[in-house]
């Protein structure tokens, strides 16, 4: 190896040596500088999106906790549905895939296709909901050929059932998505957006009870975002069941009484709530018209929701809480306690009716233009006397009349543990010189005196007021839950609360409750479509004006149009003594309270007694020899027996 | 004659062994981390492989520095058409891997002929170049030999459909230009005819796949899935090292599998994630240092042979080394090409650490006459 080997020339390379040298050189700090851009100055973010990536929190939801009625039975649960997604890093084939998807679902896919198109950057890695809640036999199509179908997905997710559909719709309440404003509350810190939350109803006032809380698994995804594998997993706590004290039987009685005869008829409007005088146990509450839960439960669609807002009947309303009415002659009762305590009348004391009363050079009218001759309390009510009432309203004055009604809990909330609740109005001088800067009429007395004017209650105010009267003068706050089941072992009562007691003797109770008894089942009363054979039922009827009669005098109640006539009332508690049920009822431009709201009253009443077993359900008895139970209209039918004139003929009670 | 006497050892470029060592140490110390966890077992079969790899790419590093290049020069020839022959055979034996048909099986052992190819040209490159002295063309038809010398195993390779490699070689040959005197107007000349003949290529030579990596280059968003998901995990990967890395063993993209080819053509990503800027800036340093040293070399040899020589391995060293990291940086297409001395592959660092003996051998002999 000393001497050459090889035959080669002279190469010369110093010339262009630098030249490779500062390639390679500039190359690599090139390089350098495209590490320090990555790793110091987007370094920070791109740690963010490492870690993102590679493990992965799926949420497993809390079945929601189920609401049972006082006897176990099922009011809302919770099931699994599925839920078809689309994944659209995933999908391979668009076109493909969502013919097949519109295939599969027999539904037009071309807003999908435009969903899944808007979805850029990391929201393709995120599963787009198709359709919520798949019916069997679609869940069952796409299975069996998702195979072909790679990005499309199904996921069960527990989803809320209302057994009954819109049998207790107000009352149970609607989910829906955690509103941005809420979760700017403290209340809501540990909610996320896109949460479903209740919104209304008990399901907002029980959320705590009812969430649960929702569980995770911790998962790492492969490169195509699927699980490959768990690393752990908290389980979902469920949510509480809470029993209420509603009665199903009664609920589904209340429910049905509101229904049209016939089917060609719209069914009616107005609320019904049953109350246990004892208690104040809510054991029903119907509010008309209504809407069906079950389509809240998945976020509710846009033109469901308009419908339901825009509906001049406004569905949504519970009117049980937040329907004001003017309590018309239900209001008498409140006068009649007044009266009795202020020693202003006595049972015996009578006031003649000449069918009008004359007061600050204007006539008020009986709803009975013959009058109902000498009155006294017992009759005033039984009959429902406007004159008797007139007199007394004067002389008591506004403002007791006002504080007497606010002693049996108007004008301010029952307590009842629903959000929506309205506290309706008792009108004082003090009140309408703050409201209107213009002092009180006396003639205005006269109105309120029989629950016109400004006067404004909700069914269950008027419910826990006649309560008060039923159970010996106990008001108390309408209890709706009865009990939450907190854990396995943890069973959380809920305890009656009394709201205090009404200012009134209870010998003036007696009499007042005899009276509403004869309402109901003396010939001649008002009330007597309410009757429950075997029972003693007391009530009041009463109709609110929703506009000046005059307009329409003369005119049959038929001929009025719907949105003009009258509100119906009926307020009832049964036995007449040591009560065990209330049932308040509006029927919403019903006409006359004893025509249109007690029959309602009375399907719940009978219900309760026969579940009671204290009357045999109803058989078909022969009635053509019993005038009692040939109620066609309850004045017309005690006409006959009638010794007084005053029942000769009309089919109302109602004033002015 | 012994083969090795006392002034040979007292020239041996320690330099550059240690800096070859220490380069090929951190890919096995890398790899360990890429593959970690995959196996219940202390050393995943990678590893293993890797590091059996690199005890026959040191025999091979022995062998190639012990005989004197000048022998090796008249054994140029044969080795370059051995290695192309194997090359050669890889389009009948060879069954297809990912795409492409590159691999020779035997066995337990997988080849990769093209890696070897790089050697055998490296050697005819600098054997023709020694004859005909770059310096002396001076017009493009001068090029004739070296071209024709690139031409065979680049035509192989494109035939085996493997693009990246085949562009590799091209650049290995290209690591002589500055070194010719073909003025500036032939170049742009070529520069026309390179671009008609990258239409042409585009048209009809690229199978769709490959065409799709290079959309998915210009446009990385365009499906983050599909072969674009590689190079954004990489930059991921790359960027949340940070500074400092998360430590050893710590990447959680890597670890999670989130790159799919990690261990082989996306390794640098695992250094950048677990060492961050600090730990992969130092390895491209190292590895520029390997680079402009062989350059010293090249300048030291005293004879044309080994200069042309030096100056081939540095290509066949630089050129694989720089695409594949503007890949893994997002700077360029994903092709499969190895870091060579630190990626994964048994080929690349059996041919690396060859083309590292054959660099010594020029180094430890500068003084032989």
């Amino acid at each position: 190896m000393r001497e050459r080997v090889t035959a080669g020339k002279e190469v010369v390379i110093e010339g262009r040596l630098w030249l490779l040298g500062l390639l390679i050189f500039a190359v690599f700090a090139v390089f350098v500088g495209r590490l320090a851009q990555l790793q110091i100055v987007e370094g920070a973010e791109l740690r963010m999106r490492s870690e993102q990536n590679s493990i992965r929190t799926v949420r497993l939801d809390a079945p929601r906790g189920r609401i049972l009625d006082r006897e176990g039975r099922v009011l809302a649960s919770t099931r699994p549905a599925f839920d078809l997604e689309v994944m659209p890093s995933e999908v391979r084939g668009a076109e493909r895939t969502y013919r097949a998807i519109g295939q599969l679902l027999d539904t037009d896919t071309a807003g999908l296709r435009a969903r899944v198109d808007r979805r850029r950057g990391r929201e393709r890695f995120q599963p787009l909901l198709v359709q919520a809640d798949l019916p069997y036999e679609s869940l069952a199509r796409i299975e069996t050929h998702r195979y072909a179908l790679p990005g499309v997905i199904t996921e069960v997710r527990p989803r809320r059932e209302y057994t009954g559909g819109d049998l207790a719709a107000h009352l149970l309440g609607t989910l829906g998505e955690v509103r941005a404003d809420q979760l700017e509350r403290p209340e809501f810190q540990t909610y996320r957006q896109g949460e479903v939350i209740g919104q209304t109803g008990l399901e907002a006032v029980l959320e705590s009870s009812l969430r649960g809380s929702a569980g995770g698994r911790n998962v790492i995804v492969d490169v195509a975002g699927r699980e490959v594998e768990r690393l752990d997993e908290v389980d979902p706590i469920p949510g509480s069941d809470v029993t209420l004290t509603i009665d199903l039987d009664l609920q589904r009685a209340a429910a049905e009484a509101f229904r049209a005869e016939s089917p060609e008829e719209p069914d009616r409007e107005g609320a019904l709530v049953a109350l246990d005088p004892r208690s104040g146990d809510v054991l029903a509450m119907v509010s008309r018209p209504a809407f069906d839960p079950n389509a809240f439960a998945g976020g509710v669609d846009a033109e469901t929701w308009r419908s339901l807002t825009k509906d001049p009947l406004k569905p949504l309303q519970n009117r049980v809480v937040a329907g004001q009415y003017p309590p018309g002659s239900t209001y008498k009762v409140f006068l009649a306690a007044a009266g009795l305590e202020t020693g202003l009348i006595t049972p015996s004391s009578r006031v003649v009716c000449p069918g009008s009363f004359w007061y600050g050079n204007r006539s008020f009218k009986c709803w009975k233009k013959e009058g109902h001759g000498a009155v006294d309390l017992h009759t005033s009510l039984v009959r429902s006397c406007d004159v008797y009432y007139y007199q007394l309203g004067v002389r008591l004055g506004v403002d007791r009349i006002a504080s007497f009604s606010k002693a049996f809990n108007l004008g301010r909330l029952t307590g009842i543990p629903l959000s929506d609740e309205k506290p309706g109005l008792v009108p004082s001088s003090e009140w309408k010189l703050r409201r209107f800067k213009t002092p009180w009429y006396p003639g205005e007395t006269v109105s309120i005196s029989i629950g016109q004017g400004y006067d404004l209650t909700t069914p269950l105010q008027l419910a826990v007021a006649y309560a008060a009267i039923a159970n010996g003068g106990t008001l108390y706050e309408p209890r709706l839950v009865l009990r939450r089941r907190r854990s396995e072992s943890g069973i959380d009562e809920t305890k009656p609360k009394i709201n205090g007691a009404v200012p009134v003797k209870p010998e003036s109770l007696a009499l007042i409750r005899k009276a509403l008894a004869g309402v109901v089942e003396q010939p001649g009363g008002t009330g007597s479509k309410a009757r429950v054979p075997g029972v003693p039922v007391a009530g009041k009827t009463g109709t609110a004006q929703v506009v000046r009669l005059e307009h329409f005098e003369g005119v049959k109640e038929s001929k009025i149009p719907r949105q003009y006539r009258d509100h119906a009332w009926f307020v009832s508690f049964a036995p007449a003594e040591d009560a065990e049920i209330v049932v308040a009822v509006l029927a919403e431009h019903g006409g006359h309270g004893g025509s249109a709201a007690a029959p309602l009253a009375q399907k719940v009443l009978a219900k309760y007694f026969e579940k009671k077993g204290v009357v045999p359900p109803p058989k078909p008895i022969v009635t053509s020899n019993t005038p009692h139970e040939e109620d066609e209209d309850p004045l017309i039918e005690d006409a006959p027996e009638a010794a007084t004139p005053d029942t000769a003929v009309g089919g109302s009670d109602a004033a002015d | 004659m012994p083969l090795i006497d006392r002034r040979l050892l007292q020239n041996f470029d320690w330099t550059l062994l240690l800096l070859a060592s220490v380069l090929v140490a951190l890919g096995i110390a890398n790899l360990v981390s890429a593959t970690h966890g995959t196996t219940s077992g202390d050393l995943s079969p990678e590893v293993r492989r890797q590091l059996v790899s690199a005890g026959l790419g040191t025999v091979g590093l022995v062998a190639a520095l012990l005989v004197d290049y000048r022998r090796l020069e008249r054994l140029a020839i044969p080795i370059y058409l051995a290695s192309t022959l194997l090359l050669a055979s890889t389009l009948v034996l060879a069954p297809v891997t990912r795409g492409n048909s590159s691999w020779l099986t035997f066995g337990p052992v997988r080849l990769q002929p093209s890696e070897f190819s790089k050697v055998g040209l490296v050697l005819a490159l600098a054997w023709t170049f020694h004859r005909h002295p770059p310096q002396e063309m001076r017009r493009l038809r001068d090029l004739w030999r070296p071209g024709l010398v690139i031409a065979l195993p680049v035509g192989l390779i494109v035939l085996q459909k493997d693009m990246g490699v085949a562009l590799l070689t091209l650049l290995v040959g290209a690591t002589y230009l500055p070194f010719v005197r073909v003025p500036w107007r032939a170049w742009a000349a070529v520069g026309v005819a390179g671009a008609a003949g990258l239409v042409g290529l585009w048209s009809f030579a690229l199978a769709e796949y490959q065409r799709k990596r290079i959309l998915d280059f210009l446009e990385p968003g365009r499906d983050p899935l599909a072969s674009g998901y590689q190079a954004i995990q990489s930059k991921i990967a790359i960027g949340s090292g940070a500074m400092f890395g998360k430590g050893y063993l710590e990447g959680t993209q890597t670890q999670l599998r989130f790159l799919p080819t990690q261990h082989t053509d996306f390794i640098f990503s695992v250094l950048a994630e677990e060492w961050g800027f600090v730990g992969s800036a130092l390895v491209l340093g190292l590895y520029a240092a390997l680079l402009l040293w062989g350059l010293v070399i090249a300048r030291r040899s005293k004879d044309g042979f080994g200069a042309m020589l030096a100056i081939g391995v540095v290509g066949a060293l630089l050129w694989p080394a720089v695409i594949n990291i503007a890949m893994v940086l997002g700077l360029a297409p994903v092709i499969g090409v190895t870091f060579p001395l630190f990626s994964y592959g048994g080929s690349s660092l059996i041919a690396s650490l060859v083309c590292i003996g054959l660099l010594l051998n020029v180094s430890m002999r500068r003084f032989m006459f």
